[in-house]
């Protein structure tokens, strides 16, 4: 193994899967991120009157150098994550009730996951939960949530500040070190033609890149402690390790060890700078960035997939995995149409399989010149039940796509994933993708009731009183009127929610965010930091407004006699209108490739798709339409009436661009016919989709074989289907099982998953089935709809 | 064209992954029918020819192991010209065509050239029999397999595997010696359906009288049985 002669694979992969299994085991409680807001808070009592940057970086600092650090005896990696996130994500929280659950719209309430320990006493959280209640940051977003608490309250929309959720460019820090990064920024700083405020932002962000050179010299001072009692093998690694922590990310990596090592250092920074919980960062194509690193050593297959591992691990905190969503992408194509998938790909790939951990999300980008060879490797992931299975993005429709939405060709390759699955630029998009959140249904409501809560008979905005009979007939242009009214709040909110995240600077993240070009942070609201910047909106409820209209129009036509009482149906959730649920429900429904609700669908996906795009947000740039739901159809769709489709009250809505759950009857084919008229040309902040899928009907003796198959049956026709003369779809997750098998697993989960680990994917991400709560398991089960999952 | 269901199904009504339509309407009134919906000729979806080629054509690349179209009904031949039409431009495109049939249609050769598979349902050997518990008499189904084995078109039969109505020892001599005679072994396969009560349910939402009585069930040991004999007279019977 050349220059890791110390280090065989086999013992590297048995040292990743004990470091994993301490990780869950040993790391049950939490705090280091509240350790690390209470060193950046005592610090800025010190700074007030330096400038917003430079204190950022100096509260940088400040943490690097007083967190306590370790390094674990099976660890061949320094770093952790951990002291970055707390034990609170709800998803994967088994107290998360769909009944309670509110949003993530207060932030002192992740005060209430710090554990009182021996160290850290009950009154030390109280005291920085008060001082952090008093900062300029959480005044000015409680007031943005005070303002549109009308709405928000029961998600006619939802908005947030958006940490996490962008995709750092290392390369160059990778490559050249970051010292060299700060030469450059004396060099620039000195060529002059610079304001004085990029002046202090630069020496800000300086000041942060030096944070990792401390950080490094900080842990190879532990590894050289650590050799002193270390036996002869252990010795050895801790020599290697101090080498490469003197080494990088000061300096450029020149083998896959270290390039590995000054990631994961420069990750640990980022993601420190952000605490608490800065979700879904991206790491982008790994394999690209590794793979000239892994031929610097001519590393086989086995010894890069050995060391993936351990870079894997690095990704999974605490007992849960609580960093959610972040994303490893590998292959894809250039602006050429060439494939760029490599060794180190499949390395990755093996690295992956072995290791089936919770976190990061594998995602596979596919062209139209995928090799089959990617193909076959896939295979094993779908077709094992309870292996992680890779989301699929297709290039050649997403590179159309971000095209048209003035991305320059040449950034087109290095498009990732920020969170689930919104496409960005590695280094240079700041999209704040989960900014806003538009509950399409909720206002289908409003518009039928002329302002009045289904729910709760609250008062939600505008106020009117039509007859039914009017408001049936003119039922379209009501909602959009309406629509339009809840966007234009929404994205007020959402800016202002942006705005209040701009009093916290980033300059660590924005050295690789175009901040060093720029000399802006990348949350400046005022200039530009980072090349594209844009805010999100994940729209909800597409088949259940484009099924409502459908069933109003069948209504108005075959039953007018009926149609005053629709209204008050829903308002009752079809209480003593039995008859008339049946008939609505069986009115045709999206994703059966029936031409009248299908194009429906995709006139509201068109018209709402303009109506946010041409939303503006804080810098003037448009939001984005993202047509994702991450478990937000669930927890939506409880605060949302009955609907004239003939869904429930409070029943979930349907997922992301998917028909609602038992509405695709006809099978997964005609389903895929009704996703591909959908106009993905406008969804330029995302879609998301999940096909079940039955795994009897993948008939090859083999994973290899099985997986060329999944590729023939269901992605070809899906992704590259020459009789498609629209945009074709961009994104796709799977879950090749059936509802049957998953209430097997959680009847008897050690006969089907003897290690607690069961992977699914749950929106963008994936997760362990058996750490979730049980509302997520059964939307889950749900939606493997036996009637939509066959071929 | 009226269709009151459509879907893919695999290699169930023929070969691969397939579209399968059924078509409204139909000219039997079998009292074990899973499928009463079909039966009037007033309700289901008009589509035109025109749409269901497009809907076929984006569907092409889903046709996997040798899948294609399949059209089924109630009674495909009712739309008789419709059918044609259709099965004429698929054909032309190159796609795996299929119906299943009852057979009792005088212009039924007439899809021959333009079928890649006839699936035809025999239900009795019988004609007065067939026609007592149907409502019309086998004579035409019996013309038509011969038709279809002269023309060397590929055949899959079936037969309703129904207790007291089709399914003694007697029956299953009788079923085999018309077959023999009418050149089936060798040249096309069969298939036995045993009856099952998936329509029940839907007799009572259509407010239909469901009539069939428990004793129209089989057990495996008798359909094994009944499998036997027809295949001491040398036929083909397949399990799909």
């Amino acid at each position: 193994m050349g220059r890791y002669h110390t280090i065989d694979h086999l013992l590297l992969t048995e040292k990743a899967k004990k470091l994993y299994r301490e990780e869950r085991d040993s790391h049950k409680i939490l705090n280091g991120w509240f350790l690390a807001k209470e060193i950046a808070a005592d610090n800025a009592e010190g700074a007030a009157t330096l400038h917003p940057e430079l204190r950022a970086a100096q509260e940088l600092e400040a943490v690097v150098e007083k967190l306590p650090l370790e390094i674990s005896d099976y660890a061949i990696f320094a770093g952790t994550q951990r002291d970055a996130f707390a034990a609170s994500y709800a998803l994967i929280n088994p107290s998360f009730r769909v009944e309670t659950f509110r949003g993530y719209c207060d932030p002192l309430e992740v005060y209430d996951y710090a554990t009182a320990t021996a160290e850290v006493s009950k009154e030390r959280i109280a005291a920085m939960r008060s001082r952090y209640a008093k900062t300029p940051y959480v005044e000015a977003l409680n007031k943005v949530y005070g303002t549109y608490g009308e709405y928000t309250d029961e998600v006619t929309f939802f908005i947030e500040q958006v940490t996490g959720h962008m995709i750092p460019d290392f390369r160059p820090a990778l490559k050249y070190g970051v010292k060299a990064l700060m030469s450059g920024i004396d060099a620039k700083i000195s060529a002059g033609d610079l304001t004085k405020e990029q002046v202090m932002n630069l020496q800000a962000m300086k000041q942060s890149l030096g944070c990792a050179v401390k950080l490094a010299h900080r842990y190879a001072d532990i590894a050289h402690v650590q050799q002193e009692t270390a036996d002869t093998q252990r010795k050895a690694e801790l020599v290697l390790m101090e080498k490469n922590l003197r080494k990088v990310p000061e300096f450029g990596a020149e083998n896959l060890m270290e390039a590995m090592q000054s990631y994961i250092l420069l990750w640990q920074i980022m993601c420190l700078e952000q605490a608490p919980n800065p979700f879904a960062f991206s790491v982008g194509n790994a394999d690209r960035i590794f793979e000239p690193y892994r031929a610097m050593d001519n590393l086989s297959r086995d010894e890069a997939a050995a060391l993936f591992k351990h870079f894997l691990v690095f990704f999974n905190v605490g007992e849960r995995s609580w960093a959610i969503s972040q994303n490893v992408l590998i292959s894809g194509k250039d602006t050429a149409g060439n494939d760029l998938t490599n060794e180190m790909s499949y390395a990755i790939l093996d690295a992956y399989y072995d290791m089936n951990l919770p976190q990061p999300i594998l995602s596979v980008k596919l062209h139209r010149g995928t090799p089959t060879k990617l193909y076959e490797e896939l295979g094993r992931f779908f077709f094992t039940p309870g292996a992680l299975t890779p989301s699929l993005f297709n290039d050649d429709s997403l590179f159309q796509t971000l095209i048209e939405h003035g991305v320059a060709e040449e950034d087109l390759p290095d498009y990732s994933v920020a969170g689930c699955q919104e496409p960005l630029i590695m280094g240079k998009d700041n999209a704040n993708t989960t900014n806003s959140w538009l509950n399409m249904a909720k206002i289908l409501e409003l518009t039928l009731t002329g302002g009045k809560s289904a729910i709760t008979g609250a008062e939600i905005g505008p106020q009117t009183d039509y007859e039914p009979e009017y408001i049936l007939k003119n039922l379209r242009a009501l909602f959009y009127e309406k629509l339009q009214f809840f966007c234009d709040q929404m994205a007020d909110a959402a800016n202002g929610a942006s705005r209040a995240l701009s009093l916290l600077p980033v300059p660590f993240l924005s050295c690789f965010e175009g901040g060093l070009e720029t000399g802006y942070d990348s949350r400046n609201v005022e200039h530009q930091g980072t090349p594209y910047n844009g805010s999100g909106c994940l729209i909800h409820g597409l088949s259940v407004v484009a099924d409502s209209f459908v069933a109003v129009d069948h209504l108005l036509k075959e039953r007018p006699e009926d149609a005053a009482d629709l209204i008050a149906a829903c308002k009752c959730d079809f209480e003593g209108y039995e008859e008339l649920h049946d008939w609505l429900k069986a009115c045709p429904k999206y994703g059966n490739n029936l031409p009248e609700p299908d194009e429906e669908a995709v006139e509201v996906a068109e018209k709402v798709s303009d109506m946010v795009e041409g939303l503006k947000n804080y810098l003037g740039n448009s939001f984005r339409p993202d047509w994702s739901s991450p478990s937000t159809h669930l927890t939506y769709g409880y605060w949302v009436g009955a609907t004239p489709d003939g869904r429930s009250s409070r029943q979930m809505m349907g997922y992301g661009i998917d028909p609602l759950f038992g509405a695709a009857d006809s099978g997964l084919g005609l389903r895929t016919l009704s996703t591909m008229k959908l106009p993905f040309a406008k969804m330029n902040g995302g879609c998301a989709s999940h096909f079940g899928i039955d795994p009897k009907y993948f008939t090859a003796d083999t994973p290899e074989g099985k997986g060329v198959q999944f590729y023939e049956r269901v992605l070809r026709p899906l992704f590259f289907n020459p009789a498609n003369n629209n945009r074709a779809p961009f994104y796709l997750y799977v879950n090749v099982t059936t509802g049957d098998t998953l209430r097997k697993v959680l009847a008897n989960p050690e006969k089907y998953a003897p290690n607690g680990v069961y992977i699914m994917r749950i929106h963008g991400t994936f997760v362990n089935f058996l750490d979730l709560s049980p509302a997520i398991q059964e939307d889950i089960i749900l939606r493997l709809d036996p009637k939509s999952t066959c071929c | 064209m009226r269709v009151f269901q459509k879907g893919f199904h695999y290699s169930q009504d023929g070969p691969g992954n397939r579209l399968i339509y059924h078509l409204q309407g139909c000219n039997l009134r079998c009292p074990w029918c899973s499928n009463p919906e079909g039966l009037s000729t007033s309700a289901g979806v008009d589509h035109t020819v025109e749409a269901l080629v497009s809907e076929v054509k984006r569907s092409r690349m889903m046709f996997f192991d040798g899948g294609g179209v399949t059209l089924t009904g109630g009674e495909v031949t009712m739309q008789f010209d419709a059918v044609k039409e259709l099965l004429s431009r698929l054909h032309a495109e190159g796609i795996h065509t299929c119906i299943e049939t009852n057979g009792i249609s005088y212009r039924l050769p007439e899809l021959f050239p333009v079928l890649d598979l006839l699936i035809m349902d025999i239900k009795h050997y019988d004609p007065e029999i067939h026609k007592a518990t149907t409502n019309a008499p086998n004579d035409l189904t019996i013309r038509n397999i011969r038709s279809a084995l002269a023309a060397g078109q590929p055949l899959a039969l079936r037969i309703p595997l129904v207790g007291g109505f089709n399914a003694s020892e007697t029956d299953a001599h009788n079923f085999g010696k018309l077959l023999c005679d009418l050149g089936v072994p060798g040249n096309a396969t069969v298939e036995l359906l045993p009856y099952h009560e998936y329509g029940r349910s839907k007799y009572h939402m259509l407010g239909m009288e469901y009539t069939m009585p428990d004793t129209a069930k089989l057990t495996s040991d008798q359909i094994c049985f009944y499998t036997k004999i027809l295949e001491s007279y040398g036929l083909t019977i397949i399990k799909t």
